[in-house]
């Protein structure tokens, strides 16, 4: 059985062909501002990596903040449902499932089947981890990919005090004021936010094995102030941004 | 200088506790809240200790209490949950605010001991009845704790209790005394210090080392300057002194303070009676109130204004843990008040880390215009 | 995807049309008091709203109610929000004391004209919030204020003395009332109006019981435009007589096997006050077949639950029925306190958590709930006290549970999409999906 899930993202849309358990092809494409284009872009794109027709997948699962818009899906789950699948079928002993992308975290616990036990997503303030650091990458005027090793260079620990991203940012100004080095600068916003992404995760019970997935798991920088907060080890999947996606190709399939 | 010794007890206040047990062989017990009769705890031989929190950033918490209540109470609460107080027998609490009540529940549920209580301390502090009721639950809490030590209290020890603490609360009052003087002989960070570590400590310890102070004060060089600006700190819990020296390198001197991290702990004693235990209740329910025992009239007030004229006081800075609800009620009223009566002040929300870059301006700018009025 | 199952059978509930009524004509009398010449008091709703009874008659204007419904309005509302915040007042203090502060500050009523004017300020305190808002506005309405501490404490410990801390406060309040309006005070009203209390919360009580049943006759809606009558009028013979007439028709209503919820399939019990002005999330989780069956709150707002013979949770005894004395103010007073320090609300709630996660259990259990929603409410710090506590103490029994942040009265804070995503995402772990039609 040939299935694809599709994972509408505020930022990025990531689609996964599945047959029988593994991977045939993967897609990702900017989101912008028409999400269901943007889907059908990624769909067709990762068709042509699979060679193969639409008519060839026998069906197509949605999930994400967009995933209403996607008109060729078959049907649509919850990315916390998707995720879970997802993280379980990379990683069987996962219990605890952090997602952290751009507009939005959530911490899932999970039991072996990756049925969701219970999932928390981050409060209103706590929003936006990945746009957040985007734009205080911008603030420091350091380019986003380089703000995870910059971090790791750190010499000192500052608290940034503010659980809101609109706070935090005018804290991290006047770091920049106080002639703070670019290095603390970006360790004090990455553990301000996995300060937050912790706290989340800690709702719904932190067990090992923790998975970290989504876009932000790429970051060193963070993963480095998640594992500090979380003083544990956490698994982090070759691709975590497709987790969502390769979930609800999975959940397609049975 | 013996005020070294105070910050010292502060600083390492896990470590004094752990000796002072080993040393004495007896319990310890955390209090959440300065509404709690001590001299009771004490008179039974065990030493209370107040829970503060470490001003560190943290997310243990957020299974238990979530973000709209007080940072006071979180950081509090994370000292439990992280075993920062495992050498603690029980904990206890006085009827006050929901906020601090939670991290008591919460940490009472999560982190074993082997008591816990619960007291009603009255909220009408003004209602004539007040003090009854404070007696039938200090009779019952001293029970409680008589029951949990397999031993009586005894008159005598309760005598010795009050004693001793009435001592500290004296000397304490005699050193915010020399405060009126230009300029004090010590900075308000070492005040909140020498109050802190008498809620960290033995007092009869403590005792010794406020008798040591108030030696060394009138020797001291290293104090602050004179005609430095008067400021008083008022507000929520605030055991924040790196705030305050901050503050006090800035050409300004804290003078005094309404904190009950600060004068509302100690400044009025116990006077003792045949009964006991009424005389101690009684103390609790006359000390200057917490602003969620301050109703119908405005008692707290009148205790601030009183305290601001005697230490002439040229402007104050209001400090408020977010979301404390018991202040928020005051503080728009307080400042007005101040005001009428010409004394500018400077509002400051605190969290759990106190953010002293985002401050800075902001404190800066309020001693500049209080330096110009005084020109 | 879509699921078609059974319908249970429903009907409109009479007695919705008479409590409507009542509230409609309680705040024409908050506006009218003067005129009628009775006296206007203001106060919480959890107040002892019988106690002035004696003095004649009165309406007594409670706080809460009226802030929740200003919060129904989102232009007034921000109005009154904002007049608050102009006063240097933080915006995340209680939301109904803002909603209606911003009313006096504006001075208009929501219904129409100037905000009353209290002839006295009455309250019961037992939150950071309750004896402290009526501080404001005695002192800015200029009125006389009256605070009452209600001892919460340890449930169980010291009822003597509280007891007694309560009788001897309202006897000082009598003697002041008789001061301040001039008025002479008369126990027969009193008595009546305690027994009608009484009556009223012990009647609502037996009618949430009826919500036991499958299917439930009643859901949480309907239950809050129920529970009004016995917040804002308990002291008064229409309310017990309304409540009786309720009782008979929910009993009926369950003989015959009536749904609130036609397509019950699923029973959840929430937490906290709702967003007053979004509960369309009700109607919305009915789509799921989701019947919401009552709360710690919605049940005990207005009544109580004692253990009965068999174990099970029924009604309270009322003090004439425990056989307690009723002849001298004396006796009334002692029996009214007892009532007060025996309400959940305040004994279980404001205490300390794991009192009201002892009693979510029962609830949990005897409403037959498959999962509860807490609704982690911003806008009041009494009803979020130890709500995280609960949610722990209920996912370690096995009971699934969601949380979802927002504010009973101040929309700010209030996240539609977000919230309906999670509920979303929470019926597809119960396994529930869209129903048809």
């Amino acid at each position: 059985m040939i299935t694809a899930g599709i994972d509408v993202g505020s930022k990025t849309v990531k689609v996964v062909i599945l047959q029988d358990g593994k991977v045939l092809a993967r897609s990702l494409v900017l989101t912008g501002f028409e999400q269901g284009k943007a889907a059908e872009e990624a769909f067709a794109l990762a068709l042509k990596q699979a060679g193969l027709s639409a008519k060839d997948i026998q069906k197509v699962v949605a999930t994400g903040a967009g995933r209403t818009s996607v008109s060729f899906a078959t049907e649509s789950v919850s990315d916390v449902a998707a995720d879970a699948r997802g993280a379980v079928f990379i990683n069987p002993n996962a219990k605890t499932v952090i997602d952290v992308g751009a507009e939005e975290g959530r911490g899932i616990s999970t039991d072996t089947r990756g049925k969701v036990l219970d999932f928390a997503v981050n409060e209103r303030c706590a929003a936006g981890a990945g746009t957040f650091t985007e734009a205080m990458a911008r603030a420091i005027e350091v380019k986003l990919e380089d703000m995870g090793e910059l971090s790791l260079k750190s010499t000192q620990e500052i608290p940034l005090n503010a659980q809101c991203a609109v706070f935090a940012e005018s804290e991290v100004v006047s770091l920049v004021h106080a002639k703070t080095s670019k290095e603390d600068i970006a360790r004090a916003i990455h553990d301000g936010i996995s300060n937050r992404i912790a706290a989340m995760a800690r709702r719904v019970g932190v067990q090992n094995d923790i998975v970290l997935i989504g876009g932000v798991a790429k970051n060193k920088g963070f993963v480095a102030s998640l594992k500090r907060q979380l003083e544990a080890d956490i698994k982090i999947p070759d691709e975590p941004e497709y987790v969502g996606a390769l979930g609800a190709a999975l959940i397609a399939a049975s | 200088m013996t005020l070294d010794r105070a910050k010292e007890i502060v600083t390492n206040r896990h470590d004094y506790a752990r000796e002072w047990k080993k040393k004495t062989g007896s319990k310890v017990m955390g209090y959440f809240c300065t509404y709690v009769p001590e001299e009771i705890v004490y008179a039974a031989g065990v030493l209370p200790v107040r829970v503060i929190g470490s001003h560190e950033a943290q997310s243990y918490t957020e299974p238990h209490i979530y973000a709209m209540f007080c940072p006071f109470s979180r950081d509090v609460l994370a000292q439990g949950l992280r075993g920062k107080y495992d050498y603690l027998d029980g904990i206890m609490i006085g009827h006050s605010c929901l906020h601090l009540r939670q991290a008591f529940g919460a940490w009472m549920t999560n982190v074993p001991a082997s008591f816990s209580y619960y007291m009603y301390t009255p909220a009408k502090i003004q209602s004539p009845h007040a003090k009854e009721l404070m007696l039938a639950e200090t009779i019952e809490f001293k029970k409680a704790v008589e029951n949990w030590l397999g031993r009586p209290i005894t008159d005598g020890a309760l005598d010795k209790s009050i004693e001793v603490y009435n001592t500290n609360r004296r000397l304490l009052k005699q050193i915010y005394e020399l405060r009126k003087a230009d300029p004090p002989p010590l900075f308000g960070s070492e005040a909140i210090e020498l109050v802190l570590s008498s809620q960290l400590s033995d007092k009869a310890e403590h005792n010794k080392i406020l008798e040591s102070v108030l030696k060394e004060l009138p020797q001291r060089r290293n104090g602050p300057q004179g005609g430095n600006i008067r400021l008083m700190i008022i507000g929520s819990e605030d055991d924040d002194t790196n705030f305050l020296r901050y503050v006090e390198g800035l050409g300004a001197t804290i003078v005094a303070d309404e904190h009950c991290t600060g004068s509302r702990y100690f400044w009025n004693e116990t006077i003792p009676e045949k009964d006991r235990l009424r005389a101690i209740g009684n103390r609790y329910v006359n000390r200057p109130p917490c602003p969620t025992k301050d109703w119908e009239s405005r008692r707290r007030f009148v205790h601030i204004m009183n305290m601001a004229k005697e230490y002439n006081i040229q402007g104050a800075i209001l400090v408020q843990q977010k979301f404390c609800d018991p202040h928020e009620f005051d503080i728009p009223p307080l400042k007005a008040l101040l005001e009428k009566n010409g004394i500018p002040s400077l509002f400051l929300e605190f969290d759990i880390t106190v953010p002293i870059g985002q401050f800075r301006t902001r404190v800066e700018a309020f001693l500049e215009m209080l330096q110009l009025e005084v020109v | 995807m879509v699921t078609s199952i059974k319908k249970y059978q429903t009907r409109p509930l009479d007695s919705f049309k008479k409590a409507m009524e009542l509230r409609k004509e309680y705040y024409q009398n908050v506006m009218e008091a003067k005129q009628q010449g009775k006296l206007l008091i203001t106060g919480g709703a959890d107040s002892m709203v019988a106690l002035p009874a004696g003095l004649g008659d009165y309406v007594f204007f409670e706080g809460e109610p009226y802030g929740a419904t200003i919060s129904m309005d989102p232009e007034f509302s921000g109005k009154c929000v904002e007049a608050v915040e102009a006063k240097n007042f933080a915006r995340d203090m209680c939301a109904y004391m803002r909603n209606y502060w911003g009313s006096m500050f504006l001075n208009k009523y929501y219904f129409g004209g100037e905000f009353p004017k209290p002839d006295f300020v009455m309250q019961l305190g037992f939150c950071d919030t309750h004896a402290k808002w009526m501080q404001q506005v005695g002192e800015y309405m200029n009125a006389p204020y009256f605070g009452i501490d209600m001892p919460v404490g340890t449930p169980g410990r010291n009822v003597d003395a509280k007891v007694k801390y309560l009788t001897s406060q309202m006897n000082d309040a009598i003697e002041w009332m008789q001061k301040v309006t001039g008025r002479k005070y008369d126990d027969d009203k009193l008595r009546e109006a305690v027994r009608n209390e009484c009556k009223s919360s012990a009647l609502w009580s037996e009618i949430v019981c009826y919500n036991k049943a499958i299917p439930a006759p009643l859901e949480q809606r309907l239950i809050f435009s129920l529970y009004i009558v016995c917040i804002l009028r308990r002291h008064e013979r229409k309310s017990v007589e309304f409540y009786e007439m309720l009782r008979d028709e929910v009993k009926q209503r369950v003989a015959d096997g009536i749904a609130a919820v036609a397509t019950e399939r699923c029973r959840l019990m929430d937490d906290s006050q709702p967003p007053w002005y979004f509960l369309q999330l009700y109607k919305y989780m009915e789509k799921y077949g989701v019947s919401v069956v009552g709360s710690h709150y919605s049940f005990f707002l207005g009544g109580s639950l004692e253990e009965m013979p068999d174990g099970s949770l029924g009604a309270p005894k009322t003090p004439d029925e425990m056989g307690m004395p009723m002849k001298t103010r004396e006796d009334i007073l002692r029996a009214y306190a007892l009532w007060y320090v025996k309400k959940p609300i305040i004994s279980q709630m404001f205490a300390l958590p794991h009192f009201k996660s002892e009693t979510m259990l029962r609830l949990v259990k005897e409403w037959k709930v498959n999962g509860v929603i807490f609704h982690l409410n911003r806008g009041c710090e009494g009803t979020a006290f130890g709500q995280m506590e609960n949610r722990l103490a209920l996912t370690k029994a096995g009971i699934p549970v969601m949380t979802y942040e927002g504010n009973m009265a101040d929309r700010r804070e209030f996240d539609e999409a977000q919230t309906l995503k999670r509920i979303d995402a929470f019926m597809e772990s119960l396994g529930l999906s869209k129903l048809e039609g």
